[in-house]
């Protein structure tokens, strides 16, 4: 049975939920507070390693071994960057936490950057979310005036700046080396790796970038423990995440789910979506942000949403960001539409994602419109596979796995495109 | 030292080496855009693909990949050819492919390499994408946005070797450009090096362009002559005409850049009026006759003085002192030119050979000339392309001028001797920081214009048939010790790395 466990969400829906007063009420900078005086950094790294909490970002990187990479006794000061730069389509999550209980964010970040040794950090959000913007910086003004940022904190000896950083509304921003040229003033360029910004990463300091989700279980984690949040879901895959829903479900919406539950069960749910809308029949569903690849409806039915069975099925959970099609969606205008987001937003460094997206898009709209040619679904998949792999960032493989797992699974429906462009065709020539 | 394998060849390199520069050693090249030893690492146009190991599905860059122990690299694997070919593919679908009319073909690295490694026909059927033509970056730079590959080495080169950004990217992905800056158009006094850098057709030169297909011109390797730092040039003409001088990368003086006064100085060496054959006070004679009657007027030497140009070489000078001492002038002088040096590259002295003409013992003009020579300056020796002090002239029986262009002291000449540019000439030239380096010619004077060297040689009746024999007596009398060898293996090395590396002639 299929059940909300409300951890990040417990306070969402309380009056002004945003609010210092009503969030210290309920406890909140206990934690931060306590762990500052009793508890050391490497305590809380090791804390929340143990806690097997991956990054809730997208590429679901283990953030205890991410914090564990910062080098020591280099003589530079270590920076935290909070991307809230959420621009995944069908992901709608962070925006919650940050309009709805951002101190939980700020005692994440107090934490976070007390374990990782960082006196400074940015949030990072998208100008876009303008309630989110309005929302965390009167917390981050809140948290200051009670002096719970700034220098010596609660006597502990500990100084922390936290800064609200805007994006221009740029998807690669999202990027996290991307994110950290941006903060610097460049071009949202993606940084070649080596070296990783855990070494080298914002001014040429080592930086820790964690996605807003990931740093507000931060005080849950040190507050109940590692064995609690390992034991949430499934054991290889442990906690709870805030999974988005949208698409052509009777109800769209968030729900914090512990990980491991069924997807065909979410979807069916009254309690959540409450089936596919207007009584249709389900067709594919894209299970972890645009950038994953597409299960089919067979597929789904056998799909439980954890790591493991996301490599089994050959896709990924990333930004969990559900995206539900009936059997109304045309496959070849889905993979067109996701196509323009991707060449819309490549930030055109690399050759491949900035010539390729475009010309990926310049062949589905011809498929789309009726000027398809037998050759084009294997042209498709072809400059995917010239673009996968072949750019500094993921940019590109995250249009390629939706496009080729599209065009793979549901080439019938781009066939059908152009049996009907012939039939018109003839009918034109006949005429 | 890093132990790795390159296609199965082992090598060893220094740590911190990329795979690139290790293939370099091995003089493999391994085909890149944005690269450019002189303006570092940037891994856009991901043609250095490379497979490490026997991961096919993320290649790795080798402008970026630092070589570790062990490494196994294969650069001609058939996941790396496919790639390859995909990026050219990439790169060719928006170009216009107007090689026809572009001043790039020939020494395009796009051209060049989409006939190496590309993929021969391409499958883009769609409309290619549109972007700004034509557009003046300044009075020298024009760019064409289609023909762009972005690499951005351009807007690279200002920040990183300028430290300004007069250029930019513009705009996100297929729509991308290089666009100029707030300010207007570049003013840069070294702008024109990015259109050397410039891997394709998207920035030209406004001096150049339209001017001659590269494949017709002919090219020598030699100096810059404009100034005492010594840039190391390509000095392009066709029959005859020199049409343009680009920088030739040397890391030890110049790197992989000259500046824009410099590369258009090039101008100033298409003589239209020049001294051809001798002439002595205003007829026309044969030279062993001007030679007697300047071995005449120096007589036993005394109250001579010799003013040298420092545009002339080391050989020049060495046999111009040769016969001058034996002739018993002991006033040695050379000349100068200066113009306005810059904070990089550019020197005020603009002569190419001065610290040369330190070297053989000649000195600036004294304050006092005929005191200098024992009372009273009879007769002036001017040698080669030089400016002569008014104050030399004053109270002179005779001049004696061997120049490329005779001017206004033609007709005051006694004796009057033919000469070449350094653009015509063979030999060595020291720069202000003493490397001592060889020029080649890059102009045929034509007839009644012999080496500046041979006409001191005549004078003194010394024995050397070539050039070669002067340079084995300058090394015997302790002048540029093992010249001649080590100009050979400089030159060598120098264009083999500069071209494996930067991608250009």
């Amino acid at each position: 049975m299929i059940r909300e466990t409300k951890i990040l969400s417990a306070r969402f829906d309380k009056p002004e939920s945003w609010k210092l007063d009503g969030f210290r009420r309920d406890g909140g900078y206990e934690t931060y507070l306590s762990a500052l005086k009793t508890r050391k950094p490497g305590e809380l790294v090791a804390e929340v390693k143990a806690s097997g909490l991956k990054g809730r970002g997208g590429a679901g990187f283990s953030t205890g071994t991410k914090w564990s990479f910062i080098p020591e006794g280099i003589g530079k000061p270590v920076y935290l960057c909070v991307n809230g730069d959420e621009s995944e389509p069908g992901t709608f999550k962070d925006r919650q936490i940050l309009e709805r209980d951002p101190h939980q964010l700020l005692e994440g970040v107090g934490l976070t950057c007390y374990a990782i040794g960082a006196h400074t950090a940015w949030v990072y959000l998208r100008c876009e979310f303008a309630e989110g913007l309005r929302k965390v910086q009167a917390a981050i003004d809140e948290a200051y005036a009670a002096k719970l940022f700034g220098k010596n904190i609660a006597g502990s000896g500990f100084d922390l700046d936290v800064h609200l950083h805007l994006g221009a509304g740029a998807y690669i921003c999202g990027e996290e080396t991307s994110l950290l040229n941006s903060i610097e003033g460049l071009r949202p360029y993606p940084r070649n790796k080596p070296p990783f910004p855990a070494v080298e990463g914002l001014f040429g300091c080592p930086t820790i970038i964690n996605n807003v989700e990931t740093i507000a279980n931060i005080p849950h984690i040190v507050k109940r423990g590692a064995a609690w949040y390992a034991g949430l879901g499934h054991k290889e895959d442990p906690g709870a995440r805030l999974w988005c829903v949208s698409g052509h479900v009777k109800t769209c919406g968030v729900w914090e789910i512990e990980t491991g539950f069924s997807l065909q069960e979410l979807i069916d749910s009254p309690q959540f979506c409450g089936g596919i809308r207007d009584g249709r029949r389900l067709k594919a569903v894209i299970p972890g942000g645009s950038s994953s690849r597409v299960l089919t409806a067979d597929e789904v039915r056998q799909t439980t949403m954890d790591v493991p069975c996301m490599k089994r099925v050959n896709s990924s959970l990333g930004s969990a960001g559900i995206i539900v099609l009936d059997e109304t969606a045309d496959m070849a205008d889905v993979a067109l539409n996701l196509m323009k987001f991707y060449a819309h937003e490549s930030c055109g460094q690399c050759t491949p994602c900035r010539e390729g997206t475009p010309w990926v898009v310049k062949v589905l709209d011809r498929i789309v419109h009726g000027r398809g040619r037998l050759e084009d679904m294997d042209l498709l998949l072809d400059i995917a596979d010239n673009m996968e792999g072949r750019t500094v960032c993921a940019l590109a493989d995250g249009a390629c796995w939706p496009l080729v797992s599209i065009v793979q699974k549901f080439r019938p429906e781009f066939e059908a495109h152009l049996a009907r462009a012939h039939r018109a065709a003839v009918a034109g020539v006949g005429a | 030292m890093i132990n790795l394998s390159i296609n199965g060849r082992k090598l060893a390199v220094k740590p911190g080496s990329t795979i690139l520069e290790a293939a370099a050693t091995l003089g493999l090249e391994i085909p890149h855009y944005c690269y450019h030893p002189d303006i570092g690492i940037d891994g856009n146009c991901r043609m250095c693909v490379v497979q490490v190991g026997q991961n096919t599905r993320k290649l790795a860059i080798a402008c970026q990949l630092p070589c570790t122990e062990g490494m196994d690299v294969q650069t001609e694997s058939p996941a790396v050819v496919k790639a390859r070919k995909g990026i050219l593919e990439f790169l060719l679908i928006n170009h216009p492919l107007d090689c026809t009319i572009c001043d790039q073909a020939g020494e395009c690295p796009l051209q060049d390499y989409a006939y190496r490694f590309g993929p021969g026909d391409s499958r883009f059927v769609e409309k290619k994408g549109k972007k700004a033509k034509h557009v003046a970056f300044s009075d020298t730079v024009m760019f064409d946005g289609e023909r762009c590959i972005l690499c951005t080495r351009c807007t690279r080169f200002f920040e990183q070797v300028r430290g300004s950004r007069p250029i930019g990217v513009e705009n996100m992905g297929g729509k991308s450009t290089i666009t100029l800056g707030p300010n207007g158009p570049i003013t840069d006094p070294y702008q024109m090096n990015i259109i050397d850098i410039c891997p394709v057709g998207a920035l030209t030169s406004r001096d150049f362009r339209f001017r001659q297909r590269v494949w017709f011109m002919d090219f020598a390797q030699t100096v810059c002559p404009g100034c005492a730092r010594g840039c190391n040039i390509t000095a392009g003409s066709y029959q005859g005409k020199l049409l343009r001088f680009s920088p030739r990368r040397n890391p030890d003086v110049n790197k992989s850049w000259m500046c824009d006064d410099g590369r258009l100085s090039y101008r100033q060496y298409n003589l239209t009026a020049r001294t051809r054959g001798a002439t002595v006070l205003g007829e026309p004679a044969t030279q062993p006759a001007a030679l007697d009657k300047v071995r005449e007027l120096v007589g036993d030497g005394s109250g001579v003085a010799v003013l040298a140009s420092t545009r002339s070489t080391c050989e020049d000078l060495f046999a111009l002192k040769t016969w001058a001492s034996g002739a018993g002038i002991k006033a040695l002088w050379h000349g100068a030119a200066s113009w306005a040096g810059d904070d990089m590259l550019k020197l005020p002295d603009a002569t190419p050979n001065t610290a040369g003409a330190r070297e053989l013992g000649f000195t600036p003009v004294p304050d006092k000339p005929g005191a200098a020579v024992g009372g009273k300056l009879r007769v002036l020796v001017v040698a080669g392309d030089v400016a002569v002090p008014a104050a030399l002239l004053a109270d002179l029986d005779a001049l004696v001028l061997q120049a490329p262009v005779a001017g206004a002291l033609g007709a005051a000449a006694a004796v009057l001797l033919p000469g070449r540019t350094p653009l015509e000439k063979k030999g060595t030239l020291v720069n202000a920081t003493g490397q001592r380096q060889p020029i080649k010619p890059a102009l045929d004077p034509g007839a009644g214009v012999p080496e500046d060297w041979t006409l001191w040689r005549d004078l003194a009746r010394a024995g050397w048939p070539t050039l070669l024999h002067l340079q084995a007596e300058m090394a015997r009398a302790g002048c540029a010790p093992g010249l001649a060898r080590k100009a050979t293996v400089e030159e060598h090395a120098l264009s083999q790395r500069a071209s494996v590396l930067t991608g250009q002639p």
